[in-house]
């Protein structure tokens, strides 16, 4: 088989390009964490207190409390607390106990708890860090003036609406790196040959259109098919994003998805006439997808006109399908529909591509 | 055996005619040269005959087979080397060829063994890992030869095969060409290099998209001339009224004379002035010179 030949072929050059490198691997870790830290990342953070000591040891940790964060709210109980969490108006609350002042001056252990939002994993961690340190601080201080006193804090997680922003940044993050990356990356592959001279060469031999079609294609999906692991990856351990699906299944769908982009960007190559050309043209067929294929907006908030656009893009199908199994739990056997959609834009992108590419220098 | 056979060969770039109406036939075993200046069309007649473009009008046979309706087969019996490089510069040299060899159709390890032939017949082996992209231009002329030959083809097709090469690679070319005609390869090649052209067995003259001149070197310059051009000194200036000899320029006992054809003609001059002519020689031509003449009209 000749495409065996061409998948070698650009898989070679695709490794000594280190532009390539950069695309497919660096990409997705940059995006990534500059996504989740986009949507996570704070200097100051909001939190409550309940002070249910309300003597001089609860009203100095307060003030040291106050230092370090934001206090946005006081409650009365820790039901309050849990409430304003859940909320979303504050990311913590520290409750301090009963008689907190009494252990201190007694030396007693005692323990202070945290209440924390879970769905905002990169805020929690800080704001633990930073608990840990005032505590750290308000022993020292209550040892020397007092008796040797420790305080054990407690941390208690409660879901807040930020639940949806971790979501969120999901799907866009996949759009960017499953269309936008691979699409722009294989879009000049047909043109820079035309460009650098070699298709003349390369059109003199029997290689058939099929035979560079499906070399490049299956090239670059070796090529770029990291992105999807990496991208997961990083989501999971540096986010601790948790998806309810099967992993298999996000996976299988993610390479289908990411074999009609670089079908599509081999279409872009085909019709364009040189690399800044085709760069430009898959820069701007990303522009409807981000608009209206439900990687900012929800599609059901869209005008008419937007939602038809969206719908037909292979885009609106992947993310259905993604959120559907990360969020919801569902299976793949479930969205077919989805499925089958992305299907067959790939292959009319595919036979589209063959069809138009010519075996000439013209 | 007819090689190329082209027929009111036409290409026209919207108002303008690159090449005009041409006819030209190759015959096997040769080193048939197109030569002519720059946009005279050479690289187009070239692309028409590879089908890498379509003519606006005529037809061309490779080997009988029609450029056009029979693709896949003159693709077999050609190999091309194009006018600008044509193989990958990110890709060494060993890879470039087995990639080809096996776009042939080649299996990977008959590609391998034929690429290793091909290195050492073109003294390409110690550049065998090198990037296509880090050769000097002498040694990538070399390996866009390499590959033109890798599938062993009837038909070399090479478009200004020795631009910017040195004078003795130029000659090691010359000597691989010859080489291969020997071997029973037709050779269609594109030059602006007038002293290389000598080398061709048959030539085609071009400018401005049409044939102006064909055949042997020789044929092309007596075409130009009108026949062939004789110094003669005479001891005393005498009446030359001979048939088929012209005057071209007299001084003092020394002329040149232009001669229908000097091998047929040659006894009877000597005949004629007997002991007053001290000298005969044939005068060399360039085909720079002749194609000069030529272009004037």
């Amino acid at each position: 088989m000749k495409f065996t030949a061409v998948v070698e072929k650009e898989l070679r050059q695709l490794i000594r390009d280190p532009k390539t490198v950069f695309m497919v691997l660096l990409m997705p870790i940059i995006l990534t964490i500059l996504f989740g830290y986009g949507y996570g990342g704070r200097t100051s953070f909001p939190i409550a207190i309940v002070n249910m000591d309300q003597k001089t040891g609860g009203y100095t940790l307060s003030d040291q409390l106050r230092n370090m964060f934001d206090v946005k709210a006081y409650a009365r109980t820790r039901e309050e607390a849990v409430e304003l969490v859940r909320k979303g108006r504050v990311y913590a609350a520290v409750v301090i106990p009963k008689g907190f002042t009494e252990d201190m001056i007694a030396g007693r252990m005692t323990s202070l708890e945290v209440i924390y939002d879970a769905s905002e994993p990169v805020v929690a961690q800080s704001i633990m860090q930073m608990v840990g340190v005032i505590v750290l601080q308000f022993e020292i201080w209550a040892s020397e003036k007092f008796k040797t006193f420790s305080i054990s804090p407690l941390f208690y997680s409660v879901y807040g609406p930020g639940a949806e922003r971790v979501e969120n940044f999901l799907p866009v993050l996949m759009g960017t790196l499953l269309q936008l990356v691979p699409t722009s990356l294989i879009s000049v592959s047909v043109c820079r040959e035309r460009e650098r001279g070699t298709f003349e060469q390369f059109a003199m031999t029997p290689a058939s259109r099929f035979d560079i079609i499906l070399g490049k294609l299956v090239a670059y999906f070796i090529a770029t098919i990291s992105d999807v692991f990496l991208t997961i990856l990083i989501a999971m351990l540096l986010f601790g994003v948790q998806f309810r699906g099967g992993m298999l299944d996000l996976m299988l769908l993610s390479s289908i998805f990411l074999v009609c982009s670089l079908s599509m960007g081999l279409l872009i190559s085909v019709l364009s006439k040189n690399q800044l050309q085709a760069y430009q043209a898959s820069i701007f067929a990303f522009i409807p997808s981000m608009l209206f294929s439900g990687m900012f907006t929800p599609v059901n908030l869209l005008s008419d006109v937007a939602k038809i656009i969206g719908h037909s893009l292979p885009l609106y199908y992947y993310l259905d399908a993604f959120k559907a199994i990360a969020f919801k739990g569902m299976n793949l056997q479930l969205l077919t529909y989805d499925l089958e959609v992305i299907l067959i834009f790939t292959i009319i992108f595919s036979i589209l591509s063959m069809d138009l590419l010519r075996m000439r220098v013209e | 055996m007819i090689a190329i056979e082209a027929r009111g060969l036409t290409k026209k770039f919207g108002n303008f005619t690159a090449v005009d109406n041409l006819n030209l036939t190759v015959e096997a075993g040769l080193a048939f040269g197109l030569l002519g200046p720059n946009g005279a069309g050479k690289t187009t007649t070239i692309r028409m005959i590879t089908g890498l473009i379509k003519p606006t009008a005529g037809t061309v046979k490779v080997y009988g087979h029609d450029v056009s309706s029979e693709r896949s087969k003159v693709i077999e019996k050609i190999g091309y080397m194009p006018q600008k490089f044509g193989l990958y510069e990110d890709l060494t040299v060993e890879e470039n060829m087995v990639l080809f060899g096996r776009l042939y159709g080649l299996s990977k390890s008959d590609s391998l063994q034929r690429s290793r032939e091909l290195m050492e017949f073109l003294d390409l082996k110690e550049f065998r890992n090198r990037l296509a992209g880090k050769l000097s231009g002498g040694t990538k002329q070399r390996l866009a030869l390499a590959v033109a030959l890798i599938h062993d083809p009837l038909l070399l097709i090479l478009d200004e095969p020795t631009a910017g090469v040195d004078p003795p690679i130029r000659r090691q070319f010359w000597e691989i060409f010859r080489d291969l005609n020997r071997k029973g390869k037709t050779i269609l090649l594109t030059t602006h290099y007038m002293d290389e052209a000598e080398n061709c067995d048959k030539l085609a003259l071009m400018s401005s998209g049409r044939i102006i001149a064909e055949g042997s070197p020789s044929e092309v310059k007596r075409k130009a001339f009108g026949g062939d051009i004789v110094e003669i000194v005479l001891s005393k200036p005498i009446n030359i009224d001979l048939q088929g000899v012209k005057v071209m320029e007299a001084g003092d006992g020394r002329m040149k004379l232009l001669v229908d054809d000097y091998s047929a003609r040659v006894s009877q001059i000597i005949a004629r002035f007997g002991p007053d002519l001290r000298d005969i020689r044939p005068v060399h031509v360039s085909l720079e010179e002749a194609f000069i003449k030529l272009m004037r009209g």
